[in-house]
């Protein structure tokens, strides 16, 4: 390649998505395309019943309070018939705009997705670059044997999404897509493992330049007794405040002063028990806490399985109502992060996320609910193809991240205390002068003493440590997050200071990766230490540019 | 199971001679200082403007209307710094390498930023150059990777410079093959 055959400097991606030149081996004579070659598809008819009672679902709120709005009016009668037949017309016509306009269909290289009435789209996914496949159906597609397909590439953080096409169609699909994928990477080709000529990593290398042939095994399945863990994941308590919340707000509308008697019973409940009260609230926000967490936990883990595929992609289907069925190119698994909440620490549970390349926005696939520590290790590992990185003990950060944490805690103490002082001390306007003269010193001991107990936490936990094939960095205070990432997939450093974590010689180690949230970061981590991380992790990319 | 903390600044293992990344090599166009200088001034004749104007409609002898000033001089002074201090220093802190397949960039004034990424990993090579830096003639080259947390700017390079250290990086990266991830 010579230098006036360069593009232009303008941005333009300088590794071509689809390379014409001797790097991609010729169309791969994979399994016959689904629905044959170069043909424009549409999606099954029997989407025609899914848009509208879909695009239904999303009117109803507003036609329901156009109902109840026109309903009111003293002139009744048959408006709020129209209003409702008008949105049932439009849904429809609607539906059927959109099933005729999309289609979509497979080339040799790509699959291809037209869309849009007045705007026209095509998405396109080169087929060598598949990454994932995601089945997923709502109890709708269900009753109706149809399934949406949302296909990952590693060239795009969007997927393409083909809604509506038969549950058969969707499961070839799914093996017809990734199968093309692994005899790519399978052939002596442009396997990126080969050709990182700065940054071979330390023992065996990128996994996907093995072979995997080999049966199905089943990694994980869901054992009920993990039930138990439902109540201790912070998300589902997130979901009950919602709830409380709602609750609140319909009570307030509530026409309870127009019912002298509920009047009367309130003044009642509220002279003679509040504390009573108040301790069913309570009562009344952890049942429903543990309800909703349990019947979240059921309907989401529903039947969920962890299968390495006879090629060595991972595979997780899980789900009640709405079914969803993952599948991750082997090699596309970069890590994983166990998270451990607060309260699931104190039973010794534990999550699992994975960490890929191309599975959509976010990077992260769920792979086990709030489960048992051991077991989540246990998956972990087996997800890792490597033992140790789960269980391992970690490198701590030292003293003097120790105290630059607790600083950076104390901050927050001295804004709130400074806050406050300032008007109760040397203001006497509005009613700032009625302050109690304690107040600052109070808050200055109470806040402080608690950022203590959290920064001492957020420094036990914090620690890093390499295995043969994975950085391993652990962070958190309140959710203890233990993210491990393959070095093969680390593709730059990044060494921040600030100001202060200058004087202290520290530093924040990033990790620069495609897969997952793209980064993973040691923070206050002493140079010497994130230097020597590093080099041992990925030999030679920094070779010469230390001092 | 907590990470232990053991210590992580026990003296350095012997063979491991280097605790720290060097500087790299090249300092950016001196061009670039007063590039600041004029862009900082831009911003803080701005801002100054703007407090001038509020300070002047605040009501007199209210508690809070004082501590706006006060508040108000504190953010001038810092302006008055950054259009002072900052330039030179970020002058003397900004740096660039191309080595060994490699960029490595440091930039960062109070705070300290190095980059690394090897060129096998480069996705895009830019060059930007804004109307300011024009009359400079400064360019940026940013160079981005597969992580979204791992572009690389070299900030205010000469533009010539700019242009072929450009060509070069696209021709090095071009010959690399993969996804790059």
């Amino acid at each position: 390649m010579t230098v006036p055959d360069l593009p232009p400097p303008t941005g333009a991606p300088v590794v071509p998505a689809a390379d014409p030149g001797p790097a991609v081996p010729g169309p791969v004579a994979g399994p016959p395309v689904p629905g044959g070659t170069g043909q424009w598809q549409r999606q099954s008819p029997r989407m025609l019943l899914v848009h509208p009672v879909r695009i239904l679902g999303s009117f109803a709120v507003p036609l329901l309070l156009a109902m109840f709005g026109v309903g009111r009016g003293d002139d009744g009668g048959p408006w709020w018939l129209l209003v409702a037949a008008a949105g049932a017309v439009i849904a429809v016509l609607a539906g059927v705009a959109s099933w005729f306009i999309t289609r979509f269909r497979f080339t040799d290289e790509q699959l291809q997705l037209r869309t849009g009435l007045l705007s026209r789209r095509i998405l396109t996914a080169p087929l060598d670059r598949v990454r994932s496949v995601d089945v997923e159906s709502s109890p709708l597609h269900r009753v109706l044997g149809l399934a949406k397909v949302k296909v990952g590439t590693g060239v795009d953080s969007t997927r393409i999404e083909l809604d509506g096409v038969s549950r058969e169609q969707a499961t070839e699909l799914r093996t017809f897509l990734l199968r093309r994928t692994s005899e790519e990477n399978a052939a002596p080709g442009p396997d990126d493992a080969t050709l990182r000529p700065g940054d071979q990593p330390a023992g065996p290398a990128d996994a996907s330049g093995t072979p995997y042939p080999q049966a199905e095994a089943e990694l994980a399945r869901i054992d009920w007794s993990w039930l138990r863990y439902a109540p201790f994941s912070l998300s589902s308590l997130v979901v009950v405040a919602g709830a409380v919340g709602v609750l609140s707000q319909v009570g307030d509308d509530l026409p309870v002063d127009q019912v002298e008697v509920a009047q009367d019973a309130w003044a009642w409940v509220v002279a003679q028990a509040v504390l009573v009260l108040l301790a069913m609230v309570a009562v009344a926000v952890v049942v429903g806490w543990v309800v909703v967490s349990t019947v979240t936990y059921v309907l989401t883990w529903w039947n969920l399985r962890v299968v390495r595929e006879g090629q060595g992609n991972l595979r997780i289907t899980r789900g009640l109502l709405t079914t969803h069925s993952q599948t991750v190119e082997r090699a596309k698994v970069r890590g994983a992060r166990m998270g451990e909440p607060f309260l699931l620490r104190l039973v010794r549970g534990a999550e699992l996320t994975a960490i890929a390349t191309g599975v959509g926005s976010g990077g992260t696939v769920k792979v086990l609910p709030p489960a048992p520590r051991q077991v989540v290790t246990d998956v972990g590992h087996e997800l890792l193809e490597e033992t140790g990185a789960l269980t391992m003990e970690l490198t701590g950060h030292g003293p003097r991240a120790r105290r630059r944490i607790h600083l950076r805690h104390q901050w927050g103490t001295l804004v709130v205390a400074g806050l406050l002082a300032v008007p109760t001390w040397l203001t006497d306007a509005w009613w700032f002068d009625r302050l109690p003269g304690w107040g600052p010193v109070a808050v200055l001991v109470v806040l402080g003493a608690l950022n203590a107990v959290v920064a001492d936490s957020a420094w036990r936990n914090l620690g890093h440590g390499l295995t043969e094939r994975h950085l391993v960095v652990q962070t958190g205070a309140f959710v203890r997050t233990r993210e491990v990432l393959e070095v093969a997939g680390v593709i730059g450093w990044v060494v921040q200071q600030s100001f202060f974590q200058r004087r202290r010689d520290l530093c924040d180690l990033v990790a620069t990766t495609a897969a997952g949230p793209e980064q993973v970061t040691a923070p206050d981590i002493p140079v010497d230490a994130a230097v020597r991380l590093a080099r041992r992790a990925t030999p030679g990319m920094l070779d010469d540019l230390l001092a | 199971m907590s990470a232990a903390p053991t210590s992580a600044t026990e003296p350095q293992a012997a063979g491991m001679p280097h605790g720290r990344l060097r500087e790299p090599a090249h300092r950016v166009s001196p061009r670039a200082v007063r590039y600041w200088t004029v862009n900082s001034l831009i911003g803080g004749v701005v801002t100054w403007a703007v407090l001038f104007a509020v300070a002047w409609f605040l009501p007199e002898g209210r508690w809070w209307s004082t501590a706006l000033v006060w508040l108000f001089v504190v953010v001038m002074a810092v302006n008055v710094v950054e259009v002072v201090l900052e330039p030179a220093i970020r002058f003397r802190r900004t740096r660039w390498e191309v080595t060994g397949a490699r960029v490595f960039v440091q930039t960062g004034w109070l705070s300290r930023d190095q980059r690394i990424a090897p060129l096998s990993r480069v996705q895009t090579v830019d060059t930007h150059r804004g109307a300011v830096m024009r009359l400079y003639g400064l360019a940026n080259i940013t160079v981005t990777t597969a992580s979204a947390a791992g572009p690389i700017t070299i900030p205010c390079l000469d533009s010539d410079l700019a242009d072929r250290v450009t060509a070069d990086l696209a021709r090095i990266t071009g010959q690399a093959r993969g996804d790059a991830t």
